[in-house]
């Protein structure tokens, strides 16, 4: 980490304003981390070689990416670069259009997910993913959507209900605007509060990987911080993989950071490294024209 | 477009090139006025010129007649209801609330030469209903379920033939359903009725007062149970198509199954939807004639054993008796055609304000 | 460099096919089996134990993998797939009876002879129905007369004037579709054949159906009315056109295969009805010109007869006739079908 610091200060003279500033708050997130102390738990993900098709179209091309656990990682780019396909094949969300094709190893704790065989539905259980679109269950109250989850699963939970209830909204950050309302309906809450509650219904089934797709773009400034403290609190006992447009989002909330690119042909990764690196010295030039706001 | 969007319309443009207002919203703008409103004496805002535009003759003409012949359904249905309240009156005023509660339906010249009549519908309003119970608890679990089928399970390639085939089956005509139901389905259904007997008789309305087992209620029901379904099926597809794909994301994003998606998601999205194509169903169901006719054996007694071979349905009484029904006959046979009528407007209000409401309520 | 090749890992592969298949064999064979064995008779036992037995061997199979609620969501597959099944039975059986018995009938002569001087308990081959294939088409040409104007109109009043009385109107045709055909038939009776001297005629019979046809066209005259884009009626009255004139020359024309449709659709619901017809045509065995005056036979009515004759020849000459019915409707809606599928893939290229 001191390292890292010292290398930052003797190139400060080669980095554009807006790269400079991602990277001072890459490094004050490094910073807090390595405060805290706390070793990363959970499990690692790792994509080999992932390829995506939507019938003939090829979508995304040849990504490997290694999630360790415990730690958060930002998915940029510009549109329709392939992040939310490829965020899709690591819980195999993907496969639900009817024309989908894919290619390549997602190994979830060593074992691939898509080996001939495997109950789909056990893997999404232990990845989990919040969406753009905030989407509670309407016909449900605010408690029932929260346990959603192990109901559909049909899981027998040991234990108090209630206390899970707490624990997942707690966790969410929602806990104190909505303990005294449990039994309302979910249609009521604000646009943050239904993404927090979904947040706390994804946690109630206790994954050991988090995907989350842009969660934040269609939220007010307000909310989206209050999500992203809770990204940085849950990223302490799971690993989280965000898509982001926005780049201070994962300046702020990231650990490492992936840039996804598009040429006309499939979308593929171009680098992929620690945060403030590729905020403030990026290998490859693309990832430096992104960046600094020259395109996307 | 409609008078007021030209209205509006026109306004828009006559605002934005005229100079007055022009001057007055530049006056507006806070960074201006402070240096101008002290040097400048205020405008006076011109009021918005009413526009007018009179329709020419040709088109007043064209908007009379089309509304006019618009307002012909609503004059329609106001002449069914009064000719047939006007010519079965006669039967309202002798028969009374007796029509309604008895079951008797006989003409008969007394002693003295006069004509008594008895009419009475009890018998064949409960046999309406029952049958169309019947049908309706049939009908109802199978057409979802084929909706279910068609809409999730189906594999895509016979999922748009096996769509035409069920719409092909509302096109089917009624009189076909007739023969089909008493040559075919009848000894079938006959069979299940025994066996349904047999084992279930210690239900009250399953057992008979005697072994007779063709013609009843149960076996009308199963015909206008297969009446039903492709309009039950039809709507419910429609509204289960419809379900908002983010949610149902969200419950296979949760671990669901696709049994689990379809209960956590699909059927309360569209339970409001299958009661108003039930409710069309049942309305159908009241109103089908021949093929009811052609499977039920009518008889003017009050019959709740649907296994027995005794039955009641207004429209197939009316088409029984027409042929051999004299002048006051005449009078009480349109009378439970408007009591007919009424049910069946009845059951189609309820059902078009079931689906309003869903739709309103955007579930 | 090698290409790589597109897979779908969740797809059923050739092992899970075998599996299915295997299970659903064993399933008929252990069936066919146990009836062997046991009293069990019949179609019935037959169906619900070879869906009993598939559910039992193929549970065992995904409870390994999937548990319990792999078990509940094959069971939902299978109860899905028994009701579908039982509906696709049913039309399959009414079309097998239709065909292989109304085949029976079948001459040539059917279509240039009529009932004049043959009853329906004479053999088959004598009589025919020309008549009633003459009234019936004497019905739908009144029927269209009136019904697809007052239809075309209620429908541009929805669309096109948008009074506020469109949602009024709009849940009266609603209403109106829900008017059972006997009713339709009765108030053609109570209203004019109590009232004038008009009597039984293919006017009137035309006259009752036209109510059941109306709700229809106008329905679908409204969708398609609908779908012609706004640009259109927008670029008619830019032109100095007057409202009636739009509509007219550049609304109606452009939704012509839609009015069509609906058209076809009306005439599709209303050639099988028979109930309105028995008060206000009656039943007539031989060809009369005169559509106002005097009964005429209808294909309804001629099956009708044929029915309550009770006859084996009499129910013959039912069966074949309602193949030729059926035949009519079909094509008719299939018609109604492609025209409709038509405009819509035009609409979109657009």
């Amino acid at each position: 980490m001191d390292n890292d610091e010292a290398k930052d200060e003797s190139d400060m003279s080669t980095q554009s304003p807006a790269t400079k500033s991602l990277s001072d708050v890459a490094n004050k997130r490094n910073e807090k981390n390595a405060a805290g102390g706390l070793a990363p738990l959970g499990v690692g993900l790792e994509a080999r070689g992932v390829h995506a098709w939507f019938g003939k179209h090829h979508a995304i091309e040849n990504v490997s990416l290694d999630f360790s656990a415990g730690t958060v990682t930002a998915l940029i780019g510009p549109s329709g670069c392939g992040k939310s396909t490829f965020i899709r094949t690591l819980n195999r969300m993907h496969e639900f259009i009817p024309s989908a094709a894919m290619a390549g190893q997602v190994l979830l704790d060593g074992k691939d997910i898509y080996e001939p065989g495997i109950d789909v539905t056990k893997i999404r259980l232990q990845i989990g993913m919040v969406f753009q679109k905030p989407n509670p269950f309407p016909s449900m109250t605010i408690g029932e959507n929260v346990l959603a989850g192990l109901k559909l699963a049909q899981i027998k939970y040991e234990g108090a209900k209630e206390e899970l209830l707490e624990e997942c909204l707690t966790r969410a950050g929602l806990w104190n605007e909505v303990k005294d309302r449990l039994g309302a309906h979910a249609g009521g809450l604000s646009g943050g509060q239904q993404q927090r509650l979904c947040i706390a219904r994804a946690l109630a089934l206790k994954p050991k990987v988090l995907l989350m797709d842009e969660p934040c773009s269609a939220l007010d400034p307000g909310s989206t911080l209050r999500i992203e403290d809770t990204i940085s609190e849950l990223s302490k006992s799971m690993t989280i993989v965000i898509v982001t447009h926005n780049m201070q989002q994962a300046a702020r909330v990231s650990d490492y950071t992936a840039f996804f690119l598009t040429e006309g042909g499939p979308g593929h990764m171009i680098e992929v490294g620690p945060t403030n690196e590729i905020f403030s010295r990026p290998k490859d030039e693309r990832t430096e024209n992104y960046v600094s706001g020259r395109f996307g | 477009m409609s008078k007021r969007a030209r209205e509006l319309h026109l306004s828009f443009t006559f605002c934005s090139s005229n100079p007055y207002f022009l001057a007055a919203l530049w006056r507006e703008d806070p960074h201006v006025s402070s240096t101008f409103a002290a040097q400048t004496p205020p405008v006076v805002l011109p009021s918005p010129r009413k526009l007018t535009t009179k329709p020419r003759p040709s088109d007043q003409i064209y908007r009379a007649v089309v509304t006019a012949f618009s307002f012909s359904a609503l004059i329609i249905l106001a002449l069914i209801g009064a000719f047939l309240l006007i010519k079965g009156f006669a039967t309202f005023k002798n028969q009374g609330l007796h029509f309604f509660t008895t079951a008797g339906w006989s003409v008969q010249t007394n002693s003295a030469g006069k004509e008594v009549a008895h009419f009475g519908l009890s018998a064949m309003l409960l046999g309406t209903v029952l049958i169309a119970l019947v049908a309706l608890f049939i009908a109802v679990p199978l057409s979802v379920l084929t909706a279910l089928f068609l809409t999730f399970y189906a594999p895509e390639r016979i999922r748009n033939f096996l769509i035409s085939v069920v719409d092909l089956m509302a096109a089917f005509p009624s009189i076909l359903y007739g023969l089909w139901g008493f040559f075919i389905l009848g000894p079938m259904a006959e069979y299940w009725a025994k066996l349904i007997n047999k084992y279930l008789s210690w239900i009250p309305f399953l057992s008979v007062p005697q072994p007779s087992f063709t013609r009843s209620p149960f076996i009308a029901g199963i015909v206008l149970a297969v009446m039903i379904v492709p309009i039950v099926t039809s709507v419910s597809r429609e509204v289960f198509s419809q379900t908002p794909l983010d949610r149902v994301q969200a419950a296979y994003a949760l671990g669901a199954s696709k049994w689990g998606m379809i209960k956590a998601v699909v059927l309360p999205f569209g339970s409001s939807g299958i009661v108003g194509g039930a409710m069309l169903g049942l309305g159908r169901a009241f109103g089908e004639t021949v093929a009811v006719f052609s499977v039920l054996n009518i008889v003017f007694r009050p019959n709740w054993h649907i296994l027995f071979t005794q039955g009641g349905n207004v429209a197939s009484m009316i088409i029984g008796q027409w042929g051999e029904a004299g002048k006051t006959e005449i009078s009480a046979l349109l009378a439970a055609g408007l009591v007919l009528f009424m049910l069946t407007l009845l059951v189609n209000f309820a059902a078009d304000f079931i689906v309003n409401r869903a739709v309103k309520s955007g579930r | 460099m090698t290409t790589v090749q597109p897979i779908r890992p969740w797809a059923p592969s050739n092992v899970d096919r075998t599996i299915t298949a295997t299970s659903v064999l064993g399933s008929a064979a252990l069936t066919t089996l146990i009836i062997a064995l046991t009293p069990l008779k019949g179609k019935l036992a037959y169906f619900f134990l070879f869906f009993i037995l598939w559910f039992i061997v193929d549970s065992a199979l995904i409870a390994r993998r999937s548990g319990r609620k792999g078990i509940r969501d094959g069971l939902a597959a299978k109860v899905t797939l028994f009701g579908a099944i039982i509906v696709l039975m049913a039309v399959l059986s009414i079309l097998w009876a239709t065909i292989s018995r109304g085949v029976k009938g079948l001459h040539l002569s059917l279509f240039n002879h009529t009932m004049k001087v043959t009853s329906f308990t004479d053999p088959v081959a004598n009589g025919g129905m020309l008549h009633s294939l003459i009234g019936t088409l004497y019905l739908i040409v009144i029927a269209i007369i009136i019904s697809v104007p007052m239809g075309i109109l209620t429908a541009i009043y929805l669309t096109e004037i948008k009074g506020r009385a469109a949602g009024l109107i709009r849940f009266l045709v609603q209403a109106m579709s829900g008017v059972p055909s006997v009713v339709a038939g009765l108030f053609i009776y109570a209203a004019i054949i109590l009232n004038t001297p008009l009597r039984n005629s293919a006017f009137l019979g035309g006259l009752a159906l036209t109510i059941l046809m109306v709700p229809t066209v106008t329905r679908t005259a409204e969708e398609v009315l609908n779908l012609v884009p706004h640009d259109l009626r927008e670029a008619g009255l830019a032109m100095g056109a007057t409202q009636w004139k739009t509509v007219a020359l550049v609304v109606l024309p452009a939704a012509r295969s839609g009015l069509i449709t609906a058209t076809v659709l009306g005439v599709a619901r209303i050639a099988g009805e028979t109930a309105p017809l028995l008060f206000t045509v009656g039943v007539f065995d031989a060809i009369n010109p005169n559509p106002f005056k005097g009964g005429s036979g209808t294909i309804p009515t001629y099956i009708w007869s044929g029915l309550l004759a009770g006859t084996p020849e009499s129910v013959q000459r039912a069966w074949t006739a309602i193949l030729i019915l059926l035949a009519v409707v079909l094509i008719l809606f299939t018609l109604a079908r492609t025209l409709g599928n038509k405009k819509i893939s035009q609409g979109k290229a657009k």
